[in-house]
């Protein structure tokens, strides 16, 4: 009976027991169904993010070309070391070891990874770009080890540049995206990369390619398996400039020969495509390329000499005697005078009560406007100028390109400065005083201007009155063949009088061809027209504020302005040569070799041998300077002088 | 019949699949050799039985190979030895001839005799460290003990003891990876690339399985190792990776089954110390299956313990197959006498 009741008590408590694991299993059962029917969807996305991975291929840009095809900016291959932190596991540790196997500082790594901190985890973080053959080794040996499993080595193109720095402003550099870039541009994500200046910058949109894609399958430790899908980035379009290599290497050779700072453009007056673009000194575009370290950065921006501003289209100088013939344009075509009017100089003359000197102390005698251009005659124009007043001669000088942008397709031209006396009331507030015009009649007083701006003056003259617009893109090949690029339209247009313009070019033909100051630009059978142009630096009181510096820092601006042929003419532009002194003596050799190229190029014959270095011409005396500076009396000439630009 | 030999789907490269079958046969060898003798035989030997086993788990904390951070095995010739895993048996035994030796309810010596002889062992294991494996040792304990009658009163008095005693094991007992793995338990995200790592993991292989699972060796949480020891501790998560649900609900049904089975053969035990022997042996089984199953879906804390039947592991697949044996054992001799 015990046994019965023991049994039946046994029997009890394993029924409890049965039900037990029945309604653990069901628990069970039940915990199951939720992870894997209700919350499947969730899951199964993190699984597929668990072992698949984007990476991106990135595009290349695409390539630069001259006007005949030839390539002028290409890229390489480069390794960028990267970091995914999608499973880094110690993020500090991962810095120090990458560190020392790249033998990078442990600081550097660890700020570029702050910076990108608050990115999504998937997305790399460059810590290196063109990395050099042993550091990918050494990376790629840890990563074989598992030490370094959530780094990335990625083979990118990266631009490649003309080694020595050639047309360095017309093409500009490339860089990685910055925040506010980011912030705007549509597409654009942190660590892209984009033009940041010149060509590279005005069609970033062209040039990038569309990066493409590749998708993986990875394990626990970030090794991939295989591969799940690809596609292929696009690369950019090609762009075919304006440019020809040849001109341009003669104008780098020119500034080269000539040792001096400066900037030139050439082009071709009918269109307004530039041929040549340069600003001395350049820099290294392949610097930037992959990524450009902080101290040649630093050092770039320190530099007096500012190797980063373009002064083709950001420098403003006093243009000197070059802008005598906006006055005799304005002259001409308002009837004031005729290519005949003749003024005597004695080498000197008196407006207003005040003297003002010409260059030659013994006087031109009596001079017409072809030789007063010829011979750069201050006196002439000092009457003429005074003749057609300061509202007329701000209006033709702003109808030929002066004191205006020239348009060109390059980022951050600056405007320059031809003085009217709206002008001056809303600057000053105070009147206009017609001494001043005398001043500005020779260039000089308030009178600034950019090179480029002075390639479109004397683009206008040789073209009759269009003011083209500079440009340097000719054709666009998207894949599909190349489609030319349209011309932009002339920022104005106004038909100059047949008899103005041949007055004008036939001064300016003796300039070169006569007894002129720019004989150095001479070239048998190619009626070279031309005019020089010397501009001070520093007025009385500035030099002797700038003391200390150098006497070459204060040495004269040279200019020349040119075109040819004369009657016909298929190439102007402007050489801008920085305290070279005289404008003959250096700008004027390195015109006429760009020149000689030019035409040697286009007829099919071999090109001229650069200037030799050892071919450095006499100092061209006696030309147009200024007048003497005074050092006691005032001289208007002289109380306005221009000032180096502040950059 | 209990259905012993529960299908054993076991993922792992092709070396450890042979030895995993070898396991199988030894297993079922072991399995005959011990429906060949009746059960009462072996309670009867079953104090020289658990000195033996103690004497082994004295020799491995000795001389035992240490592997993963815890001195656990008994290297022999062909393979290691885990002595562990048959202090379990040897534990239900002892136990079990303990109490059936008893009359009527256990009483507060009784189950302080019992404790000792089943915490000696339990200290033994815990100090490899080990402590999974030791903790199923508990279960056996307290179910011979409510089985033989003990007082719900005292098996209140032991929870509420186990609970106040936890703050203390906390702060003494517990080493500090132990302890990260509970209090990440509690919030994985703490620590999602340390120890919560394999809990956030196990959900995820789980819950991407769906209803129907990615299909045989398709699974890409437990083949690209996202989910560490997979052919081990997590084989269920990745049953229910490739199997989805309906393997799960499988699985499920078959371990439900078998212990169902199993408890019926106590309730039809001849004598009760064939109910005790049986219960002992399913007690730490249906624990470790539970848990497993638990961790498995991580809803529980990660812990060392194998899932019976279906992870890898020589040691365990004998010792259970030993211990159905057992239980087979007193089925089978209900009539005899």
């Amino acid at each position: 009976m015990a046994l019965h009741e023991e049994r039946r008590k046994l029997g009890i408590r394993l029924t409890g027991l049965q039900y037990g694991v029945a309604v653990v299993f069901s628990v069970l059962a039940v915990s199951f169904w939720v992870l894997q029917v209700v919350k499947h969807a969730k899951y199964e996305e993190i699984a597929e993010n668990n072992h698949q991975r984007t990476l991106a291929l990135r595009a290349p840009r695409g390539l630069v070309f001259d006007r005949h095809g030839r390539v002028l900016v290409e890229n390489r291959h480069s390794y960028s070391v990267s970091i995914v932190r999608e499973h880094t596991k110690d993020l500090n540790r991962t810095i120090r070891l990458l560190a020392a196997v790249l033998g990078l500082e442990e600081r550097g790594v660890r700020e570029i990874v702050d910076r990108h901190r608050r990115e999504p985890t998937y997305r790399p973080i460059t810590i290196l770009q063109d990395a050099t053959l042993a550091q990918v080794a050494a990376v790629t040996a840890r990563r074989l080890d598992f030490e370094l499993p959530d780094v990335v080595v990625e083979q990118v193109p990266t631009r490649r540049y003309p080694t020595d720095a050639l047309a360095s402003h017309l093409f500009g550099y490339v860089g990685e995206a910055n925040d506010a870039q980011v912030a705007e541009g549509g597409d654009l994500k942190s660590g892209d990369i984009v033009g940041q200046s010149g060509v590279e910058k005005v069609y970033n949109t062209l040039l990038m390619g569309e990066d493409g894609a590749k998708r993986v399958v990875v394990n626990s430790v970030g090794r991939e398996i295989r591969t799940l899908e690809e596609e292929q980035p696009n690369e950019g379009q090609r762009l075919e400039l304006t440019v020809d290599y040849d001109v341009q290497r003669s104008l780098e050779d020119g500034f080269k020969w000539a040792g001096f700072n400066g900037a030139a453009v050439i082009m071709d007056p009918r269109t307004g495509g530039v041929l040549a673009f340069t600003s001395v000194p350049g820099y290294d575009p392949n610097a930037f390329a992959a990524g450009i370290d902080r101290a040649t950065w630093a050092s770039l921006n320190s530099d007096d000499l500012h190797p980063l501003q373009d002064r083709a289209i950001q420098g403003r100088y006093s243009p000197g005697s070059t802008f005598k013939m906006a006055v005799a344009t304005a002259a001409l075509e308002e009837g004031i005078i005729t290519p005949d009017f003749k003024v005597y100089c004695p080498g000197h003359a008196t407006f207003f009560g005040r003297p003002f000197q010409c260059w030659k102390p013994g006087g031109h005698g009596a001079v017409d406007l072809r030789h007063a251009i010829e011979q750069s005659c201050n006196v002439y124009f000092y009457t003429v100028g005074n003749m057609v007043g300061i509202d007329k001669i701000h209006k033709w000088a702003t109808l030929l390109g002066l004191g205006e942008k020239s348009g060109i397709d390059l980022p951050n031209e600056v405007q320059g400065l031809v003085p009217s006396p709206e002008w001056k009331k809303a600057k000053t507030g105070e009147k206009w005083y017609a001494g001043e015009t005398i001043s500005v009649s020779i260039g000089q007083g308030q009178v600034s201007v950019t090179p480029v701006s002075m390639a479109v003056y004397i683009s206008t003259i040789a073209n009759g009155g269009t003011r083209v617009t500079p440009h340097l893109l000719q054709a666009v090949d998207d894949g599909s063949g190349w489609k030319p690029a349209k011309a932009p339209a002339p920022q104005s247009t106004v038909a100059l009088k047949p008899d103005t313009v041949q007055a004008i070019r036939d001064g300016l033909y003796l300039v070169v061809n006569g007894g002129g100051t720019g004989g150095a630009a001479r070239i048998a059978g190619r009626d070279v027209s031309g005019k020089t142009g010397t501009a001070q630096v520093i007025s009385t009181e500035g030099s002797k504020a700038a003391k200390g510096k150098t006497t070459q820092d204060l040495r004269d601006n040279g200019w020349f302005v040119f075109f040819a042929p004369r009657d016909n003419p298929r190439i102007a532009g402007v050489v801008f040569v920085e305290h070279s002194g005289h404008g003959g003596t250096w700008a004027a050799p390195i015109a006429k070799h760009v020149m000689e190229t030019f035409f040697a190029k286009q007829e099919g014959k071999p090109l001229p041998p650069g200037p030799a270095p050892t071919t450095h011409p006499p100092e061209a005396g006696g030309d147009d300077p200024l007048p003497p500076r005074p050092s006691t009396s005032p001289v208007a000439v002289n109380d306005r002088a221009p000032e180096r630009p502040a950059q | 019949m209990i259905d012993s030999t529960t299908s054993d789907p076991t993922r792992a490269t092709s070396h450890m699949w042979v030895t995993q079958l070898y396991a199988i046969v030894l297993g079922l060898g072991v399995l005959a050799f011990v429906l060949a003798f009746d059960y009462r035989t072996f309670t009867d030997k079953s104090h020289i039985i658990y000195i033996g086993m103690l004497a082994l788990l004295v020799y491995v904390m000795l001389f035992g190979t240490v592997q993963m951070g815890a001195r656990r095995w008994i290297p022999l010739k062909i393979v290691n030895l885990q002595p562990s895993e048959f202090a379990k048996i040897a534990v239900a035994l002892v136990l079990a001839k303990f109490f059936g030796e008893n009359r009527g309810a256990p009483q507060w010596t009784d189950l302080g005799i019992a404790s000792a002889l089943t915490l000696l062992p339990l200290a033994l294991i815990a100090k490899e460290p080990d402590l999974g494996t030791a903790v199923t040792l508990l279960p056996v304990l307290i179910a011979v003990a409510y089985l033989a009658g003990m007082r719900m009163r005292i098996l209140g008095v032991l929870c509420l003891g186990l609970l106040l005693a936890a703050p203390v094991a906390w702060k003494f007992g517990l080493k500090d990876y132990q302890k990260s793995r509970i209090s990440t338990f509690l919030d994985p995200s703490q620590d999602a690339k340390g120890a919560g790592y394999q809990q956030i993991q196990a959900r995820i292989t789980v819950g991407s399985g769906g209803l129907s699972g990615k299909g045989f060796k398709k699974g890409t949480q437990g083949q690209l190792r996202f989910l560490p020891v997979a052919h081990n501790d997590f084989i269920f998560s990745v049953l229910a990776e490739e199997q989805g649900f309906a393997g799960v609900l499988v699985a499920l049904g078959l371990y439900l089954f078998v212990i169902l089975r199993a408890l019926e053969a106590a309730r039809l035990a001849q004598d009760r110390l064939g109910s005790y022997l049986v219960l002992g042996v399913l007690a730490s089984f249906t624990f470790q299956v539970i848990y497993n199953i638990t961790m498995s879906a991580g809803l529980a804390p990660v812990k060392g313990l194998t899932l019976p039947l279906m992870s890898y592991g020589g040691s365990s697949m004998v010792a259970t197959l030993a211990g159905f044996g057992l239980i087979l054992n007193v089925r089978m001799r209900r009539f005899t006498n």
